[in-house]
């Protein structure tokens, strides 16, 4: 292969030294610029003196010579002037050449480039971050609100608990309550001789004994449709007709006494059969719930006033009941007429026995 | 003239740009701006006895570290390496162009910046670390661009090293 004519060769070095404002400096053994040419103005470095040494002039000479790798290339140095240029560092004999070339555009461009690649990586990792950090967020929102919401279960089987479930229901949508009934039964219950006898068997045998009552009590409740309203000590309250009204209710808790009687008769406490005395009245009452923070669903009027004396009139294992519980149950059950008792602060009141 | 040539090492992003700006300029931009190539600074950091001309090689971030040109590192008498700290996976970046340079040149005195100090509720790096890489021997420094905190001690420190 022949090579090209010189003038073709002058020609291409001609175009290549203005196309890449080639520049170029001797740099001497002493590291002391020998000479210089090309177009140095062209990076702003026209002002270099010869014969003082290349580090002290050029900053970034600060090092690099001796340099044992020649030639040496070092890419894209952004020099004061603001132009880029690929430096080549050649070696003949003792002195060093070093060949500036205009790289400013690839620069530019590679910059650019580079620019929205990296600001994309960033973007994902800062992405992939927020993702972590929201699900980390996500899990303990999802833990507090199922701690929140068990909570709530829990408070609201409480007052479930406390309170007939239709009265929870106003009263969580903060109604006010109190509402009159025309006809219900209302039923005391106590345990006979009680205080004796939990005084000789102690306090968990007594709290035991209480349990299994109001327990009972509670689950026949259940059963017949009646309403537990509260304890009072050994004493259970309970209600039928409540908070819906029924026709049959003097009926359910005639029912709901005699099971009670039988449930209390299987426990046994300080060695007899638990026997309880119950008295039953019927006629209108006032429901409500009182209290703000600490509610109560009780009720009031005559008729509870009546039911809780005639119970206390009760002989142990009896269920009286009153002439108006009586007119209303009619003969499916059998009564035993008591006749007329005086009955404190109410006068003469008549009175049955509930046998079955 | 006692002139020494420092080169800044990390990450892409990490804020080598940044710091050099905030040291030698007391400017920062929020704007990210890649560097490609290398920049060169110089600032003069007084001691009693002497003064240090530092001449602060603004190296190309990297991502991929194959892509890392240790010739650039030549005649470098110290190294700053740069960590993101809320971007764990730098450190590693930064310590292995360390042990690039430190296999082509031999060891040379070196500081270890956590960047970004200011943003701390995405900081990611635990003191743990930073303490066990302290008792490994390393200088380390927690340093802001933005607000300068720790940048000027950091060079500082980097410069009293490289001047014995």
């Amino acid at each position: 292969m022949s090579s090209l004519p010189e003038e073709v060769r002058s020609w291409i070095y001609d175009f290549f030294s203005n196309e890449r404002f080639a520049a170029y400096l001797k740099i001497d053994a002493r590291q002391c610029i020998e000479a210089k040419g090309g177009k140095l103005d062209f990076y702003g470095l026209s002002s270099l003196r010869i014969g003082e040494p290349v580090a002290e002039q050029l900053e970034f000479m600060e090092g690099l010579l001796p340099c044992p790798e020649l030639p040496f290339h070092m890419p894209m140095m952004e020099l004061p002037g603001g132009h880029v240029a690929d430096l080549h560092f050649f070696g003949e004999g003792d002195s060093v050449w070093l060949l500036f070339l205009d790289a400013t555009p690839e620069r530019d461009h590679q910059q650019r480039l580079q620019q929205k690649a990296y600001e994309m990586t960033l973007l994902q990792e800062r992405e992939r971050q927020l993702n972590a950090k929201l699900q980390s967020t996500n899990e303990a929102l999802r833990e507090s609100q199922e701690g929140l919401s068990r909570e709530f279960r829990r408070a609201e089987s409480l007052l479930l608990n406390i309170l007939p479930a239709s009265i929870a229901e106003r009263l969580k949508a903060d109604e006010q309550i109190a509402d009159s009934h025309a006809e219900v039964s209302v039923l005391f219950a106590d345990i006979v001789g009680f205080t004796e006898r939990a005084r000789s068997v102690g306090a968990t045998t007594t709290l035991a004994i209480l349990n299994y009552f109001f327990r009972a009590a509670d689950l026949l409740s259940e059963q017949h449709g009646c309403e537990k309203i509260k304890t009072i000590g050994d004493c259970v309250m309970a209600v039928a007709g409540l908070p819906v009204a029924r026709s049959d209710h003097a009926q359910a808790l005639a029912n709901y006494a005699l099971e009670l009687r039988e449930a209390a008769r299987r426990e046994r406490f300080a060695g007899e059969p638990l026997s309880l005395r119950i008295g039953i009245h019927s006629g209108p009452i006032v429901a409500g719930v009182i209290g703000k923070r600490r509610f109560v669903y009780d009720l009031w009027g005559d008729t509870v006033n009546l039911a809780a004396r005639i119970q206390k009139a009760a002989e142990p294992d009896e269920i009286r009941i009153s002439d108006a519980t009586h007119e209303l149950l009619g003969p499916d059950f059998a009564c035993d007429p008591l006749g007329e008792t005086e009955l404190r602060g109410t006068g003469r009141v008549r009175m049955w026995r509930l046998r079955g | 003239m006692l002139q020494k040539k420092i080169c800044m090492l990390g990450g892409f992003a990490v804020g080598k740009t940044s710091l050099v700006r905030r040291f030698v300029h007391s400017i920062f931009s929020e704007n990210y701006l890649t560097t490609v190539g290398v920049k060169i600074d110089k600032k003069s950091v007084a001691f009693p006895d002497k003064t240090v001309d530092l001449i602060l090689w603004d190296l190309a971030g990297e991502d991929d570290i194959g892509s890392f040109r240790v010739s650039y590192v030549r005649g470098a008498t110290g190294l700053v390496l740069v960590v993101d700290g809320t971007r764990p996976a730098t450190l590693a970046v930064a310590l292995t162009l360390r042990e690039r340079c430190e296999a082509e040149f031999g060891a040379m005195p070196c500081i270890l910046l956590f960047n970004k100090s200011d943003l701390t509720d995405r900081w990611a790096i635990s003191e743990g670390e930073i303490d066990e890489l302290k008792q490994r021997g390393w200088q380390i420094y927690l340093t802001s661009a933005l607000s300068g905190e720790h940048v000027d001690d950091a060079f500082r420190q980097l410069a009293s090293m490289v001047a014995k």
